[in-house]
């Protein structure tokens, strides 16, 4: 009974891949969709880099919002899942199922350089974002210049880092496109500029606020002074600022990070932060779509441009704790 | 004492302490290296760190004790964890948010529990699909965003009793039931009976599957509170928090001598293993170590003290079995 059973399951598997594999792509043979006013409805796929990242999830939303603005474009969201192989593939099945364009925000840049290619010589328009894929003939792009994210920060700190100052420094990841840009202006717009300051502890903590809390509270015990947090996100810099909130020895530290976050925004607010430049999704998210329905309907043929990176200090953070109030990010 | 009794001894106390001796080697390495290390501030920084992931190592103990592990206890924790933050926001009470995190990290635990004991999915299989169910629940939860403004739940994380840190006083807490557990109790004798041999486990009565059962709930009821800390400590609810807490877990567990055939294991090694970690990467940052090195040195100090431990525990079994052995030889003169 059970062998028949077992046969039974396994010949209605196979009957049912088969059917499937015989019927062609609903988006091959479907009619284009029209928009209420009677324009063709484009379909549009967006391929984050991994959701479980707080920006990537953040963009991926103001993106979602952003698209429900044009009548003449459907978006599908996928999930990269921060891994190169998956992000690959995610491209892939979009430019077998057909999409009239697809954003990709890459995991790491040279992996999805020829997939990226791939759409484009299947005569789709490709948007690369945060951070570009530069170089790819036919592609556009929507970024922020990871560089001028932390010269903002760096020029700032050129005035205000005391002589002969003691320095820590948080790193993203090794080999991340903006992790690196960042740590690359800091040392030609600060430290390079700077002889006299000392970088008494320098780690990487992968974006994360709980390794740089560890890394904090460590060089807490080993320096009996600390000046100045150089962080490469807002992350890591509000999770070293955690550490020493309430030692009066450190009361007075300047600390700088990028990005923008709702968190960065409240600590400079408060006073415990000295500054980040934004990164903002919704700007990223509106140049998005903007350039997508150019490139769609024909306005333009190829769009490069970048986002502003406004430096935050507390001289100008209500109106980006507005923003995010708006966004809800901060209720 | 003879000189053979003197050497048994020293190799019982080698082989049965040997994981103790490596950690004590470590902390006086660590002592010569920088004098920071020593200081009643930085050790009180480590126990802090170390807490979320021993606290996790102790129910991967008694997981791995009884023949099964835990891949899901990150994400089960990051999903207990926002949703204990947010019914704090909701209702401005920590005890309600306590037993959310709680409740949460004990029912994950039971799915986990009936797919392993009622449909006899391999534990690793079975726990790899929760860690990929409740991060993606914690992040839908959230909608990939971290909560903030948190208020008074910090006083977990960060509080102090005495000066001490509140999450290395609650390892401390769950060091000691771990302990009672394991050493005192019928359900911690089953554990290991069942992890030393599951068939004989049963034959001798045992109900394999209600105490299989009851070990998920307890690493339950400490993934719960690991995810209060973590939130806590962090000063957010963060979804995509505590990625990789798992293998500190059991990375934990495993230095700390918990073998993962199953059947050996005890909280006191587990802790000496989490420490043994905790002590390399504080004093590799003390000392300014390149961070790629720290890489390579922690790897390579890992496995040297897993050997160590291991080589300490084979000797204690060949004297065992040569003493059995010479026993036996006896015997069968004397017939």
């Amino acid at each position: 009974m059970k062998k028949w059973l077992v046969a039974f399951l396994v010949v209605s598997l196979m009957a049912s891949i088969l059917a499937g594999c015989s019927q062609p792509a609903p988006a091959a043979t479907e009619a284009p969709e029209e928009s209420e006013t009677g324009e063709k409805v484009y379909r549009v796929a967006y391929i984050a880099r991994a959701q479980a990242d707080s920006f990537a999830a953040w963009l991926a939303n103001a993106v979602k919002e952003e698209a429900a603005k044009y009548d003449n474009i459907k978006l599908d969201v996928f999930d990269g899942q921060a891994n190169d192989d998956t992000e690959n593939g995610l491209i892939e099945n979009a430019i077998t199922n057909k999409y009239d364009c697809i954003m990709i925000q890459p995991n790491n840049g040279e992996a999805q350089r020829p997939y990226a290619e791939k759409a484009v010589a299947a005569g789709i328009v490709t948007i690369t974002t945060n951070a570009r894929i530069s170089g790819i003939e036919g592609a556009s792009s929507v970024d922020a210049d990871p560089y001028a994210q932390a010269a903002v920060n760096a020029v700032l700190a050129l005035e205000q880092v005391p002589k002969d100052a003691k320095v820590v420094v948080l790193n993203g990841p090794p080999g991340n496109f903006h992790a690196d840009a960042r740590r690359e202006s800091w040392q030609k717009e600060f430290f390079d500029k700077r002889p006299d300051v000392t970088i008494v502890g320098e780690e990487i903590a992968n974006w994360n606020k709980d390794e740089a809390m560890n890394y904090m509270e460590t060089w807490v015990q080993a320096n009996d002074r600390i000046d100045a947090i150089i962080s490469m996100n807002d992350n890591m810099a509000a999770g070293a600022l955690e550490v020493i909130k309430d030692n009066p020895k450190f009361k007075d530290i300047l600390s700088y990070g990028v990005d923008g976050t709702a968190e960065a925004c409240l600590l400079i607010e408060s006073g415990a932060m000295t500054a980040t430049s934004l990164q903002s999704a919704y700007d990223l998210a509106t140049k998005l779509l903007d350039t997508a329905n150019k490139l769609l309907t024909g306005v333009e043929k190829q769009i490069d441009t970048d986002i502003d990176c406004p430096l935050i200090t507390k001289d100008n953070v209500q109106q980006y704790i507005e923003m995010h109030k708006r966004a809800g990010a901060i209720k | 004492m003879s000189t053979d009794n003197k050497s048994k001894l020293w190799s019982d106390i080698r082989s049965k302490y040997s994981i103790y001796f490596v950690l004590t080697a470590l902390f006086i390495i660590s002592w010569m290296a920088n004098e920071n290390f020593v200081s009643a501030e930085n050790l009180k920084n480590i126990s802090a760190q170390i807490s979320v992931g021993t606290i996790l190592a102790f129910g991967q103990t008694v997981l791995i004790i009884s023949g099964m592990l835990d891949l899901s206890s990150g994400s089960v924790l990051a999903l207990a964890g926002v949703l204990s933050i947010s019914s704090y926001k909701m209702t401005g009470s920590l005890l309600i948010a306590f037993i959310v995190a709680i409740v949460v990290g004990v029912v994950c635990n039971i799915l986990n529990g009936i797919m392993i004991t009622k449909f006899k999915t391999p534990p690793f299989i079975a726990t790899l699909a929760m860690m990929t169910m409740a991060r993606g629940a914690a992040l839908m939860y959230t909608n990939g965003q971290n909560i903030y403004q948190i208020g008074n739940y910090i006083i977990f994380g960060q509080g102090r009793i005495m000066g001490i840190p509140a999450p290395a006083i609650f390892m401390i807490i769950v060091l000691l039931i771990t302990w009672y557990i394991l050493r005192n109790t019928v359900f911690g004798r089953s554990i290991y009976a069942i992890g030393g041999n599951e068939e004989a486990a049963n034959a001798s009565g045992i109900n394999v599957e209600r105490i299989k059962m009851k070990a998920f709930v307890y690493n339950g009821i400490l993934v719960g509170i690991a995810g209060v800390l973590f939130m806590s400590r962090v000063n957010g609810g963060m979804p995509n928090g505590a990625q990789g807490y798992e293998f500190k877990a059991l990375t934990a567990a495993v230095i700390g001598g918990t073998s993962f055939t199953g059947g050996i294991g005890t909280a006191g090694g587990t802790l000496a293993g989490a420490f043994i970690v905790g002590f390399l990467d504080n004093i590799m940052v003390l000392a300014g170590v390149n961070s790629y090195l720290q890489q390579i040195v922690r790897g390579a100090i890992i496995a040297l003290a897993v050997i160590y431990d291991i080589q300490a525990k084979t000797v204690r079994t060949k004297r065992k079995h040569g003493f059995a052995e010479v026993k036996q030889s006896n015997i069968e003169k004397s017939i």
